[in-house]
């Protein structure tokens, strides 16, 4: 690196007119002090109030609470027991069948731990050892029966026996004890408060239970746990991990900068104006009463990446000055003036990409649109304004600032431009451009057709926030093996009056969309009052199959009804829930369902009586899907109308807006079609991402547009002015590209599937948004810009174009 | 202009896809739930699957029949079935053909399905609330020939009483003599007979001697007599299927099911295991050796003329000297009902559907 061509320092700023520029340049930068007070007092205030945030996870956050299905749910919620919130913990002996006086004694011991744990509903807790779990057989005299354990049990073989025997008799081979008889479950309803009145601590109760596994789990004992509790406990678990991933993402970034600019003090200050972003950002939200939870907490990194981005805009731009002899504050104000409105326009389309998530009825997403609005809104504070201030009092490295100018300096000695340059400038040239544009069509006709198959929703078993190996999953898939009944759970209501959910009518309507039901694909059993009417009238017929019917009488009905498991039917006997067990949940199965319950609900429904969806998490997963793919089409819809009107405004022209936002459309495109090729659907963790994108690749048009323009308005020819582009913010773009796709591209390896899916797409959006903006935009402007013939214009008439134009 | 219209061409590609694909969601058309004797059975997609009840053979054809109105039919001995129209969705409870093409099915509701063409149509010949009415009138009729029999007055009570209540109540067992004589019982004692192939009904109600309205579960021809097993050990006979005496009763537990031997003798399939053997002509029913505490379900005469019963575990057992032997693999699911096919293969129905045993198994066994 050669650092001969050293410039002699200017030492003072003599000869600038400080009432020269805008309004908002002169408040700025004639009062430098005070903006700098101001932003360290601004620091501290914030930073200390970023100590108070906190990480949480919501189960109502994440559905769509806007919509009926789900409104429905919440309505209903505390009359539906067993399908929010209940942890199913299954212990199996590895050495055998249950009937082992070894696993039973552990099995004691285990859940009567459990019983202690805080939040556990102990009332309705079941295992082998509760005395609600009972056996009942047939006799020449009626019906005998028992706890399943029996009550003189002493671990003899005979006790033994006698266990299996009950086992047999007591109807919970698939419920209780699995098919193979090597395994039986705990089931843990949890309270959504402890007794203290204090909302249950998922990450607590995630840490008490992975301790008793350690404990307990071992001679021949396995512990498998599910449930939503655990699930999230291993989300906020998987969050320490995320902040790893981070800390790499901003080492990568700021040693990549260093690369770059050879200047430490500059890529210090960058790096610092992007964290202190971070910091406001983090202490705005517990004053504006926001936590963050597993989906926002990507944002923070986000606005270090924009932030990034930009500040290494303005650095460069300062450094290019000083390397051409100005003063830092010279430097620092010429930088502001040209590249302010483009910073701010940018940052803008960003704020607007991300408020537009807005309309997306899911409070998780939402509070992602708000947490990251106020990230960008900081943005133009500390990167926009902070940043050139601060620089104007460092400066840079003058040896830094003569790198940023080589091939200027190098084209001015008459050597030839950066062979990579040339390359480049091939796509202002009518063949590459056509062969550019050519290529961009069959591309994005291509992506469109792949991307008529993207999928809505999720596609993998068990839960898809965490990967498919992960333990969660690997005992989801357990359960789903040794019991039989999936975990994806669609649950219907049925709302009667009051006192009538047994009656003949309510209960031969829910027979026969029981009955519809277990006919559609993807059904694989049912479960409901009707149907348990069904059992119990063979059950009490002696076990003679062919009572097997709901039968018109009305006493009948009522007594088995009084009998019935909790879950069924509500305490007040208005709510009746029909149980629909899938066999997955994809987006095909769950919209074939629920349309069918809805043809139903239409046909049946009656003032009295309705059909409700839905519940259970397949429930809450159809009508996240549904509002999903309402949101996808209209978010993008939004989010380029803004990005569109923001560009027409800076750029004052729609050829030039054109040749901006198209490259964004193709990136978005091929971007769906990515999602189908990697198998990633359309979901609550994805959607964003789309949106961010466009928001983000923005950027990098504007910057490079509002240069290239601005020069084409001084009469450039096109060529010279992408040149000219190039080496000034374009050589940037190239840079904050890979650098920001290299940090997100180590999210793949993330524990937590989202991240890794959000990582994947992030770094193709980051990477093929640089290419759009470096080739297909100038091969655009080719065909759309028009070239002005040279009018040779003046130097103040050009300055005040650039201004004005930027 | 050309380049224009090269731009805006490329726009149009581009923006295709923001066009909104919503789609109208299309409502599947469906009508409200309607009375099970109205609503004719649905067609499902993999019928063999659901909770079958009874089994017969007509001809060379199997008949199945089940839950809400399902009836299949197999003519490859039970490896492929197709479900046929019906014109209700009650539970069906039993099957009987008298020859290849005629035969009778019985149900909740008090319904009674006739086929004339083996089994491909049904038509429905009797409900709960035909049945009831048949039975009040031949009460009333009996109560006016005699005024002063206690019994009869009685019958009449409780015949305008059925006829009041929902109709609801079941047939469980069916047997034919001929395409002409058929006899349906059920629940509470209820016992219909016709003698022109089910165009008409007389209640034997009347003719059998069953005070408690006991349940009948079973009826089946003994040479020429008809035999009828119920609630509580009830067993009664009749030489002409219009007058029946009661038998002295084996056993307190329910009797379920009824097959006869090659030498005549009735085999009885009751509660928790326990059988019985009733010689022909004899008056009392001898009992077995119980092999397994569980009920028996179904009982079938072989092709050898052997007696084959099923229990509701799953368990097959054939008359041998002295008692019963186990025979065939036990199957791992509750059997509702068993059926010899053709090929001298057994197919097997209950809550988990139907399933074949193939004849190699059998015959392995033999």
């Amino acid at each position: 690196m050669n650092c001969a061509s050293r410039h002699p320092d200017p030492g003072s700023p003599d000869g600038f007119d400080p009432r020269s520029g805008s309004l908002i340049e002169r408040a700025l930068f004639n009062h430098r002090h005070w903006v700098l007070l101001l932003c360290l007092l601004t620091t501290l205030v914030l930073g200390w109030q970023s100590t108070r945030l906190e990480l949480n996870a919501s189960f109502e956050k994440m559905i769509p609470t806007g919509h009926p299905y789900i409104a429905n749910y919440l309505e209903r919620q505390k009359e539906l027991s067993g399908l929010g919130n209940t942890l199913r913990i299954a212990v199996a002996n590895t050495r055998g069948e249950i009937y082992d006086t070894a696993y039973l004694d552990t099995l004691q011991k285990l859940s009567e731990r459990i019983y202690l744990l805080p939040g556990v509903d102990r009332a309705y807790m079941k295992s082998l050892w509760t005395p609600a779990t009972r056996w009942v057989s047939v006799t020449e005299d009626g019906l005998d029966g028992g706890p399943v354990i029996p009550d003189d049990y002493n671990g003899s073989p005979e006790s033994l026996a006698e266990l299996r025997r009950n086992v047999q008799l007591s109807n919970e081979i698939g419920q209780l004890v699995a098919f193979d008889q090597r395994s039986s479950i705990i089931q843990v309803p949890l309270l959504a408060r402890t007794p203290d009145g204090k909302a249950l601590d998922y990450a607590v109760l995630a840490g008490q239970l992975e301790a008793l596994r350690g404990e307990f789990a071992k001679d021949g004992i396995a512990i498998h746990v599910t449930g939503f509790a655990k699930k999230v406990g291993d989300l906020i678990d998987g969050l320490q991990q995320i902040l790893v991933f981070f800390a790499v993402a901003i080492l990568i970034t700021t040693a990549v900068l260093y690369a770059y600019t050879r200047c430490v003090r500059s890529t210090l200050l960058v790096v610092i104006c992007s964290l202190v972003a971070v910091v406001w950002q983090l202490g705005l939200l517990p004053l504006l009463d926001f936590q963050l939870d597993p989906y926002s907490v990507l944002v923070p990194f986000l606005v270090f990446a924009i932030g990034m981005s930009h500040g290494a805009q303005k650095m460069n731009g300062i450094m290019q000055d000083i390397g051409r002899g100005m003063h830092r504050v010279v430097a620092a104000r010429f930088t502001f003036r040209r590249l302010f409105l483009a910073g701010l326009t940018a940052l803008l389309c960003d704020a607007v990409g991300f408020a537009v998530l807005m309309i997306i009825q899911i409070k998780v997403i939402q509070d992602l649109a708000i947490i990251a609005s106020i990230g960008v809104a900081v943005l133009i504070f500390t990167n926009l304004i902070l940043l050139p201030v601060l620089l104007s009092y460092v400066g840079v490295s003058p040896c830094a600032a003569a790198i940023s100018l080589r091939s200027e300096r190098a084209e001015q000695s008459g050597k030839a431009r950066h062979p990579f340059w040339r390359f480049l400038d091939l796509f202002t040239r009518k063949p590459w451009a056509s062969l550019c544009i050519g290529v961009s069509l069959v591309l994005a006709v291509l992506g469109f057709l792949v991307s008529l198959h993207l999928a809505i929703g999720d596609l993998d078993a068990g839960a898809p926030e965490l990967r498919a190996d992960s333990r969660y999953n690997r005992d989801d898939a357990f359960m789903t093996q040794a019991y039989g009944a999936s975990s994806d759970l669609f649950a219907i209501m049925v709302q009667t009056p009051a006192g009538a959910c047994a009656r003949y009518d309510v209960l031969r309507k829910v027979d026969e969309l029981d009955w519809q039901l277990r006919s559609l694909p993807g059904v694989d059993s049912t479960n409901s009052l009707a149907l348990l009417n069904r059992r119990m009238l063979v059950g009490l017929s002696e076990g003679n199959p062919k009572w097997y019917e709901l039968q018109n009488n009305q006493a009948m009905l009522n007594m088995i009804t009084a009998s019935a498991p909790r879950g069924l039917y509500n305490e007040a006997c208005n709510l009746l829930t029909l149980y629909v067990y899938l066999t997955d949940h994809k987006a095909e199965t769950l919209t074939r369902l629920v349309q069918h319950v809805e043809g139903f609900a239409a046909a049946n429904n009656t003032a009295e009586v309705k059909f409700l969806l839905a519940a259970g998490n397949a429930g809450i997963e159809a009508a996240t899907n549904i509002v999903v793919r309402e949101a996808n089409r209209e978010m993008l819809f939004w989010v380029y109308g803004a990005v569109i009107l923001l560009c027409l405004l800076t750029f004052r022209s729609w050829r030039a807006t054109l040749c901006a936002v198209i490259p964004l459309m193709l990136t978005s495109i091929l971007c769906e079609a990515l999602m189908v090729w990697l198998g990633i659907g359309v979901k609550v963790a994805t959607l964003p991402v789309i949106a961010l994108g466009v928001g983000i690749g923005v950027d990098y048009a504007l910057y490079v547009m509002s240069i290239l323009l601005a020069h084409l308005r001084q009469g450039a020819s096109l060529s010279e002015a992408y040149y000219r582009a190039l080496v000034s913010t374009g050589k940037v773009v190239m840079l904050t590209g890979v650098t920001l796709a290299i940090g997100v591209g180590t999210w793949m390896f993330s524990p937590i599937k989202f991240q890794a899916d959000m990582g994947v797409l992030l770094a193709f959006m980051f990477v093929w948004n640089m290419v759009g903006a470096l080739v297909l935009l100038p091969a655009l402007a080719r065909f759309l810009l028009p070239v002005r013939p040279a009018s040779l214009p003046t130097e103040s008439s050009v300055r005040q174009e650039v201004s004005h134009a930027s | 202009m050309n380049r224009l219209l090269q731009s805006s061409g490329l726009l149009l590609v581009l923006a295709l896809p923001l066009a909104s694909t919503c789609q109208a969601q299309a409502m599947l058309q469906q009508r409200a739930v309607g009375d099970v004797l109205q609503s004719p059975a649905m067609q499902i997609a993999h019928p063999q699957r659901a909770v079958f009840t009874a089994l017969a053979r007509a001809g060379e054809r199997l008949v199945a029949v089940g839950e809400r109105g399902l009836i299949l039919l197999s003519d490859d001995n039970g490896q492929h079935w197709r479900q046929v129209a019906v014109p209700v969705s009650v539970g069906l409870t039993a099957v009987a053909f008298a020859d290849a093409r005629n035969g009778w099915v019985t149900g909740h509701s008090g319904v009674v399905l006739a086929t004339r063409d083996g089994g491909e149509s049904w038509s429905l010949q009797l409900d709960g609330e035909r049945a009831a009415h048949v039975e009040l009138e031949d009460a009333r009729r009996a109560a006016q020939q005699a005024p002063d029999d206690e019994m009869a007055v009685t019958r009449l009570e409780t015949a305008e009483r059925i006829a009041g209540e929902a109709a609801d109540k079941p047939f469980l067992a069916v047997a034919a003599r001929d395409e002409r004589s058929v006899l349906v019982v059920g629940a509470y004692g209820l016992a219909l007979r016709s003698d022109d192939g089910g165009a008409s009904w007389h209640s034997l109600m009347g003719r059998i001697d069953n005070p408690d309205g006991l349940h009948l579960y079973a009826v089946a021809r003994q040479g020429e007599s008809w035999v009828l097993a119920g609630e509580q050990g009830y067993l009664a006979r009749s030489d002409d299927g219009e007058h029946f005496h009661p038998l002295p009763s084996p056993y307190h537990g329910s009797l379920f099911t009824l097959a006869t031997r090659a030498d005549g003798a009735l085999l009885i399939g009751g509660l928790k295991g326990n059988a019985f053997v009733l010689a022909a002509g004899a008056q009392q029913a001898e009992a077995l050796p119980t092999l397994a505490p569980v009920s028996f379900s179904d009982a079938i005469t072989l092709g050898d003329g052997r007696v084959l019963l099923s229990n509701q575990s799953g368990g097959l057992f054939t008359s041998a000297v002295g008692g019963l032997e186990p025979a065939f693999a036990a199957q791992r699911k509750p059997v509702a009902a068993v059926v010899q096919a053709a090929d001298g293969s057994l197919v097997t129905a209950g809550f988990t559907g139907l399933s074949r045993v193939a004849a190699p198994t059998v015959s392995a066994s033999e």
